[in-house]
């Protein structure tokens, strides 16, 4: 099933400058490495980015926060425990203030039922609720719409570029 | 129910149930196609919510699903996904022309592989819907082009809610005379697995 590799990912490439972020994770770099988060649907892929530094990071949320305390394993895949993390890492032992941030997915893919529709939504809605209680700036959002999106973070000049099969290529 | 506590006992009743809704699924699409419908062994595979996006190559991989929700006694999802080429001879053949006719996946091809896959979808839950006697239901299908990440996420998103654990009882189909390669996941969602397996008698 793998016959279409049209849009090949930099993971095919293994290239070591590339740091691949998944589903449910977030990640740290520093300039020369590119930070890259493949295929978000309905999940949301929230940068931050410290110009002075030139070092960023991606969290990859899928979810807005737990419906309940007791959900076990990794919980990084909600937007409400990955983004203070996140942003604790970025900054590390300098401060948080120096962030700026810009994100892009939280899109539909099916309109199949009510619960699935609102979680691109909510995603994205609760992603910007804690970038507002992190008082980090959103600079830039490409969210919303039917399709899927990869986005790419490089950490020299904060550019955030996002592709999606269906509109190519955006500079954020 | 926690799926990574099910038993062997547990996996392989689901995986029958699988094999009870594939088996009725491939005649229904082999009496479509006028064709016969070969089927794999239905397998049963636990994943973590976060690693669903690697199934099928990589995460970025194109690929064509038609997904409907589960509704009724029992929810869940069900997801049928297919490469592009392949969704393409499908077309054709429902349209009766050779296989190579339609070059791109347009509104018109896009409804007959919609309509293909309820009815592979519709057949595999009323299957499943006579051997448990519940009452199932499947939603409105909907169709979507694009990376099987992300795909993969927004059918789980749901689920991810509740537990860490994907159920994915993955079947395939093939047909020999045209190249129609597609597979049907069926997602239980982690409460309803208590309801199905009980219907079973295997809590």
């Amino acid at each position: 099933m793998t016959r279409n590799d049209d849009i090949a990912g930099p993971w095919a490439t293994a290239d070591p400058n590339t740091v691949v972020v998944m589903t449910g994770e977030f990640d740290v770099a520093e300039h020369p490495q590119v930070l890259v988060t493949p295929a978000l649907g309905s999940c949301v892929g929230v940068s931050m980015w410290d110009a002075f530094r030139r070092r960023g990071g991606i969290a990859h949320v899928m979810l807005p926060s737990p419906a309940d305390s007791r959900v076990v394993g990794r919980p990084d895949r909600f937007a409400s425990v990955a983004l203070p993390k996140l942003a604790a890492a970025v900054a590390g032992d300098s401060s948080v203030r120096r962030l700026v941030a810009k994100i892009s997915g939280g899109s539909t893919m099916f309109a199949v039922d009510g619960t699935m529709r609102g979680i691109g939504d909510r995603n994205v809605e609760e992603v910007k609720r804690q970038l507002a209680l992190l008082r980090i700036p959103l600079l830039a959002e490409d969210t919303g719409g039917t399709h899927a999106r990869t986005m790419e973070l490089y950490l020299d000049t904060g550019l955030v570029v996002v592709r999606s099969y269906r509109y190519g290529i955006k500079e954020l | 129910m926690d799926p990574q506590r099910l038993s062997a006992l547990q996996l392989d009743a689901l995986s029958e149930v699988g094999n009870i809704g594939a088996g009725h699924a491939a005649t229904a699409l082999s009496q479509l196609l006028g064709t016969a419908v070969g089927v794999t062994v239905p397998r049963v595979r636990l994943l973590s919510v976060t690693e669903v996006s690697g199934v099928f190559g990589g995460p970025e991989n194109l690929v064509g699903a038609v997904y409907s929700r589960l509704l009724g006694d029992l929810s869940g999802g069900l997801l049928f996904i297919a490469p592009r080429d392949d969704l393409l001879a499908l077309a054709d053949a429902l349209r009766s022309r050779p296989v190579g006719t339609a070059k791109s996946l347009g509104a018109d091809e896009e409804g007959l592989v919609l309509h293909a896959a309820s009815v592979l979808q519709s057949s595999y839950i009323s299957a499943i819907a006579r051997l448990t006697e519940l009452s199932l239901l499947p939603s409105p299908a909907d169709f979507a082009f694009d990376m099987m990440g992300a795909i993969m996420q927004a059918v789980t998103a749901a689920i991810g809610m509740k537990a860490d654990t994907a159920i994915l009882i993955m079947t395939r189909f093939e047909t020999e005379e045209i190249a129609v390669d597609g597979a049907l996941f069926y997602l239980p969602d982690p409460d309803s697995l208590e309801v199905l397996l009980g219907r079973l008698g295997i809590v």
